[in-house]
Parts: C-alpha cells; structure tokens; sequence
C-alpha cells in the first residue's frame, strides 16, 4: 500500500491495481514499466522533485482563549502552544497557559485563578504531497496545573422551602495551593495558511489522575487547563490555534522502494 | 483516519452532557426534623395523631404533610412527622394543633414548641450546592407552651433522641401523648 501511495506522488496512475499487480509480480523493474504505459497520455512533466521535510520549532496562541476575554467578562486566559518535529512523523508538543475563571452555577458561585502546563507528542496521520506541511494529528498530553479557587457564594439546597427560598449566602472562603493532574488524547488540525502561518484546531479529552481537593467539604469545579470537572474524572477541552513555524533544518525524503 | 472519528465522537458526546446541574431527588441534602408520637401509657408503642397540623410562627399555611388536593394536605393522622427547620436562624417555632378540624374549639389543643439549634452548611455537590444540617442545643434544645397557657400541654413529655439532625432516616424527637 505505502508503495502505491509513493508512486501515486511521481506518476500519474492511469492503471487498475490488477494491472498493475500483475506487473509486479512478472518483472522486477517496476517504475520502467509505469511510464511506458503512461505514455499515451500527453505529459508535461517528469522530472520526479526530490521532496525535503522541513524541521523546526511551532509557536503560537490559543485564539479562542485571548478573544474569550473581550466577550465574557468572567474569563480571562492565554495559552501559549508549541510544538517541536522530532522525526517524519512525530513532533514533541506542549502547551503552557494561564487561566482566571468565574463559575456560576445554579448554587455555587466560584472563582479559579492558576497556570498549567500539558506537554507531550503528537503523531501526524496525514500524507503530504510534496511540499505540503499540512497535519492531521492524534495525540497524547500530561497536563499538570497549580490553581487557586474561591468560593464566592453558595446556596442552601433545601427540597422543602416552607420558610421561603434562601438567598444566597457569602462566603469568601479562599483555598490555596490545590494541585491536578491529568492525562489527554489530542486529536487536532493544522493548515499552512501563508509561508510559516498555521492555524489549526484540536480537541481534547482528559482523565483526572490526580486531584487535591479544597477541603473535605468542598472540591474542584473547574481546573486551569483541565476545564470543568464532571463526575467520574473525565472532562473536555479545545483550542483553536494560530502559529508560526520558524524553521531549523532540512531533510530529504528518501522515497521507500529504493 | 478511523481512530481520529472515533476519538472526535467520543469527544462530541462529552460535550453533550453538559447539562448535569440537576440536583438529584435521592440526594441527601438538608434534613427535616423527624417526630414520632407514642403513647403516654405505653411508651414503646406509636401513637397516631388526630388531624396534626402544624403551623410556623409567622405563616398562615400549615406544613404539608400529603399530596391532598383540598385543605386536608395540611393535617395528618399517622405517628411520624418531618418538619422543615429554617436554615438562616437558629430557633424554629412551630404551632402543633391536635384535633384541628373538630367544629368544637374546646377539643382543639395547642401547643407550641420552639426548637434551639446551631447550623452547619456543608458542600454536596455542583447541582445541589450546600445543605444545612443542624445540632440541637444540648441544655435547651426546645421550649414548650401550651395555647392558651392556662390549658394542659397535650405533648405530655418531649424526649430528644438525636440531638444531630443530619439526615432523616433517624428519629431526632419522640414526642409521648
């Protein structure tokens, strides 16, 4: 299959796969035999380009963190995201980011303020024709985040209001020093706009490992960089990306059948 | 390729669950106050009420004690009661009146009783927010009169079995008539 796909980049494929199997399996000189018989078709080009790999550093910026701040007034955050192409394949990848949440719920009224950093690999699935640099990634991330959360106000579940509803009622109560952490399966997109422009997406699903709790009677509602907190330790998360890659190094691409 | 969707799909139905701020109707959030009524004469045996109903000060309407369309909703004829302590103040006041619908004012009695307690807000959940639990005064937990004082309490003896009210599976008063 991976030859196909290598010689599907150099030639025009013209032939059916029985065709072509059938060819394989009586002479060895394969790319011979292809543009002989692509020879009825009127071709302007064959000179196969020796494709490079570009190697380098991506930074950028959560898009949707820095803009959620002008619209919602109990937001404000930044993520910066990076990422680092170790092999053809694989890039290191990292995000670092800052968040300061107010939540209201129903009955609690909450507010956290605290850093994160998530930092881990990404795969790229995605087959570029020649100098494309486009990515389609599944991806694994630990995340780890100090926080501060406080608790604003509450409200009195009662199911019997006889004595009327209860406002709700201050509390101020601070905790500090309140740490989790977390695992995450990324899978995003990245597209080459312009030059070394990306943007891309990606989605996110996490499992808390490890989560200290504010007291024995509180806990964490919303986590810097985990998002808010369900029952069962599982949460969600995206971003929407813009980044530059700053370029290192180059390598060629040898094709797989030489 | 196939991963990626099915990765996407999980994440997608995630997000849809984002609604879960319902407070469960099993989840134990703030008690009543539990009382059952026992004979006077033979004080392990319950006793029914006749036509309880029991109003706090300052309200107009009675607790409701069953699902009754008409007025009957505010009077009961078993042997337990759970009534629903304020949960910004630390007394409660409440008008027990036995016999309410007699025609006949003079089998009506009255008593009135104020709990004395402390409160304690403790976390439940995200949906729930906070429930209040309460710990009644252990050198005056309540104050009895009878309405008017010049008649005999009809709650002969009140016997505080639990003075932590923390959820109602439990009798926190027994009252003995």
């Amino acid at each position: 299959m991976s030859m196909f796909l290598a010689q599907a980049q150099d030639t025009i494929p013209t032939k059916t796969s029985l065709e072509r199997t059938k060819i394989v399996g009586e002479i060895p000189e394969v790319p011979k035999q292809v543009t002989k018989k692509t020879d009825l078709i009127p071709k302007t080009d064959t000179i196969v380009p020796v494709k490079k790999d570009r190697y380098g550093v991506r930074v950028g910026v959560d898009l949707y963190k820095l803009t959620r701040g002008l619209y919602d007034g109990n937001y404000k955050g930044i993520e910066l995201v990076g990422d680092y192409r170790l092999t053809k394949k694989y890039y290191l990848a990292a995000e670092l980011g800052s968040e300061d949440k107010k939540t209201e719920d129903d009955r609690l009224n909450t507010n956290t303020k605290g850093t994160y950093i998530k930092a881990g690999f990404d795969y790229n699935a995605y087959e570029n024709w020649l100098d494309m640099e486009n990515i389609i990634s599944i991806g694994l991330r630990g995340g780890f985040s100090t926080f501060s959360q406080r608790l604003n106000s509450y409200k009195i579940y009662n199911a019997y209001p006889y004595w009327g509803e209860m406002p709700w009622n201050p509390s101020g109560e601070e905790f500090n020093g309140l740490t989790a952490s977390w695992i995450e399966v990324v899978t995003g997109v990245k597209v080459k706009v312009i030059n070394n422009i990306f943007v891309g997406f990606s989605l996110r699903l996490n499992v808390l490992i490890t989560d200290k709790k504010p007291s024995d009677n509180f806990e964490n509602l919303y986590i810097p960089g985990f998002n808010r907190t369900y029952a069962g330790n599982f949460g969600v998360g995206f971003n929407y990306t813009i980044t530059y890659f700053v370029p290192l190094y180059k390598k060629t691409v040898k094709p797989k059948e030489k | 390729m196939k991963k990626i969707f099915i990765v996407l799909l999980i994440a997608f139905s995630f997000s849809s669950c984002e609604k879960d701020d319902i407070c469960d109707a099993n989840t134990r959030t703030t008690p009543r106050l539990v009382i059952e009524f026992y004979d006077v004469s033979n004080p392990s045996v319950l006793k029914n009420v006749t036509d309880l109903k029991v109003i706090g000060e300052g309200k107009t309407e009675g607790i409701i004690f069953n699902n009754a369309a008409n007025d009957s909703k505010y009077v009961t004829n078993g042997s337990t009661i759970s009534i629903p302590l304020k949960t910004d103040a630390t007394t409660s006041t409440y008008s027990f009146i036995l016999n309410s619908r007699n025609p006949n004012p003079t089998f009506i009695d009255s008593d009135k009783v104020t709990f004395n307690y402390t409160t304690k807000d403790v976390f439940v959940s995200r949906a729930c927010g906070f429930k209040t639990l309460f710990i009644l005064d252990p050198l005056n937990p309540y104050t009895q009169t009878a309405i008017p004082s010049t008649k005999l309490k009809w709650m002969q003896f009140i016997s505080v079995e639990k003075s932590n009210i923390d959820n109602e599976d439990e009798t926190h008063i027994k009252v003995f008539f």
